[in-house]
C-alpha cells in the first residue's frame, strides 16, 4: 500500500501547500483527510488501489477549493484572536503603568516646576488615549465576536473584517498615543534621577507598553495577510 | 442550495452518530438522506472546523485501529440547542412551503 500511496500524498501535498500559510492548520488538515483519504480506499471494492485513489480523490474535491474554505475559517480564528489581543494589551499596559505610578510614588524624584503645565496636558492626553483604546478595543472585540464564521469568503465577510481592522487600527493607535504619553511622564520624572535600578525599572515597565502595542500592531498585521492569503487562495 | 444548510446537516449526523470523524459524518449523512445529498466529501472537513471554531463542536484526536490519527468530533451543548433551534425553523419553513404547494389544504375563509 505504501508504494501505490502517491496519488494520495502527493494530493495531500497540494492541500498542505495550499495551507502553508497557518502550518498548524495545514499539519492537522493532512492528517485528517489523509485518515479519511485511505478509509476510502480501504472501502473500496474494486480491488485496483490506483483506481480506488483516484476515485478517493475525485469524491473528495479539488484541493485548492477545499484549502480555500479552510483558509476562511483560518483567517476567522486569526481576526478573533487579535480581537482578544487588543484586550489583553490594554489591560498588560494598564498594569504596567499603574505598577510605574506606585513604583515612582516612591521615589524621591519629582517634576520640576517648570514642566508641571507641560505635564498636566500630558496627563490629560494619556487619560483619553487610554480610555478610548479601552472603548473601542472593546468594540472590536465584540464585533467580531458577534459575527458568524462564513463558510467563504463573501463580500460581506470582507466589509466585515474591513471594519474590524479599523477597529483595531484606532485601537492600535490610541494605545500608541497612551504609550507615547506614559514615556514623556516617564522622562519628565527621571529628568532629575540619574541611572539606578529604580530608574529602570519604571523604563522597563514603559519598554513593556512598547511591547504590548508592538504585538496588537503585528496582530493586526497578521489579519491582513491572511486575508490577502486567502483571497489570493480563492484568486487561483 | 444544499451549501446553505450543510451546517445544519453536518450537526444532525452527528447528533445521530454521536461522537464520529469526519469519514462516519459523510456516511451517516449518505445513509440518512438515502444517497440523496452527494456533496464533494471535502466541503464536510471546513464545516466541521468552522462548527468547532463557533463553539457547536468539540473535537479530540485518537488512533484508529489502521494506527492513523483521526479527529473525532462530539456536539457540545451550544451545538444541541443550535440544532434544536434549526430544527424547529426547518420544520415552520417545510410547512409553510408544504402549504403553498398544496400538500396541506389551506383553510377556508369561513367569511
Amino acid at each position: 500500500m505504501i508504494q501505490d500511496s502517491g496519488i494520495i500524498q502527493g494530493y495531500l501535498d497540494v492541500l498542505a501547500r495550499e495551507l502553508d500559510f497557518d502550518r498548524s492548520l495545514s499539519r492537522c488538515v493532512r492528517q485528517e483527510i489523509e485518515d479519511h483519504l485511505w478509509e476510502t480506499v480501504e472501502a473500496d471494492q474494486s480491488g485496483n488501489m490506483l483506481e480506488a485513489q483516484r476515485r478517493a480523490i475525485a469524491n473528495f474535491g479539488d484541493a485548492r477549493a477545499i484549502a480555500a474554505e479552510f483558509a476562511v475559517v483560518s483567517l476567522a480564528r486569526r481576526s478573533r484572536r487579535a480581537g482578544v489581543a487588543a484586550l489583553l494589551m490594554i489591560v498588560s499596559v494598564l498594569v504596567a503603568m499603574k505598577a510605574r505610578v506606585i513604583w515612582l510614588a516612591a521615589t524621591p524624584w519629582a517634576i520640576s516646576d517648570d514642566l508641571r503645565a507641560l505635564r498636566a496636558i500630558v496627563a490629560a492626553i494619556d487619560r483619553y488615549a487610554f480610555w478610548t483604546s479601552v472603548i473601542v478595543g472593546l468594540a472590536s472585540w465584540a464585533y467580531i465576536r458577534s459575527r458568524r464564521i462564513p463558510a467563504a469568503f463573501y463580500p460581506a465577510y470582507r466589509r466585515q473584517l474591513r471594519r474590524f481592522s479599523l477597529l483595531c487600527g484606532a485601537t492600535a493607535a490610541a494605545l500608541g498615543v497612551s504609550v507615547i504619553s506614559d514615556a514623556v511622564l516617564t522622562a519628565f520624572r527621571l529628568r532629575a534621577a540619574e541611572l539606578s535600578a529604580d530608574s529602570v525599572v519604571a523604563m522597563l515597565s514603559v519598554a513593556i507598553e512598547i511591547v504590548c502595542v508592538g504585538i496588537l500592531v503585528f496582530q493586526i498585521r497578521a489579519v491582513a495577510l491572511r486575508a490577502a492569503s486567502t483571497a489570493a487562495l480563492l484568486k487561483a | 442550495m444544499l451549501k446553505g444548510h450543510l451546517d445544519m446537516i453536518v450537526l444532525a449526523a452527528l447528533s445521530a452518530a454521536g461522537s464520529a470523524h469526519g469519514y462516519a459524518v459523510i456516511e451517516e449523512i449518505k445513509r440518512r438522506s438515502g444517497g440523496a445529498f452527494d456533496l464533494p466529501e471535502g466541503t464536510i472537513y471546513p464545516a466541521l472546523h468552522r462548527l468547532e471554531q463557533a463553539g457547536l463542536l468539540s473535537s479530540r484526536w485518537m488512533t484508529a485501529d489502521s494506527g492513523r490519527r483521526r479527529r473525532v468530533y462530539t456536539l457540545t451543548k451550544i451545538g444541541n440547542r443550535a440544532l434544536a433551534e434549526r430544527r424547529a425553523v426547518w420544520k415552520q419553513f417545510s410547512d409553510a412551503i408544504g402549504g403553498l404547494l398544496g400538500a396541506n389544504r389551506p383553510r377556508e375563509n369561513p367569511a
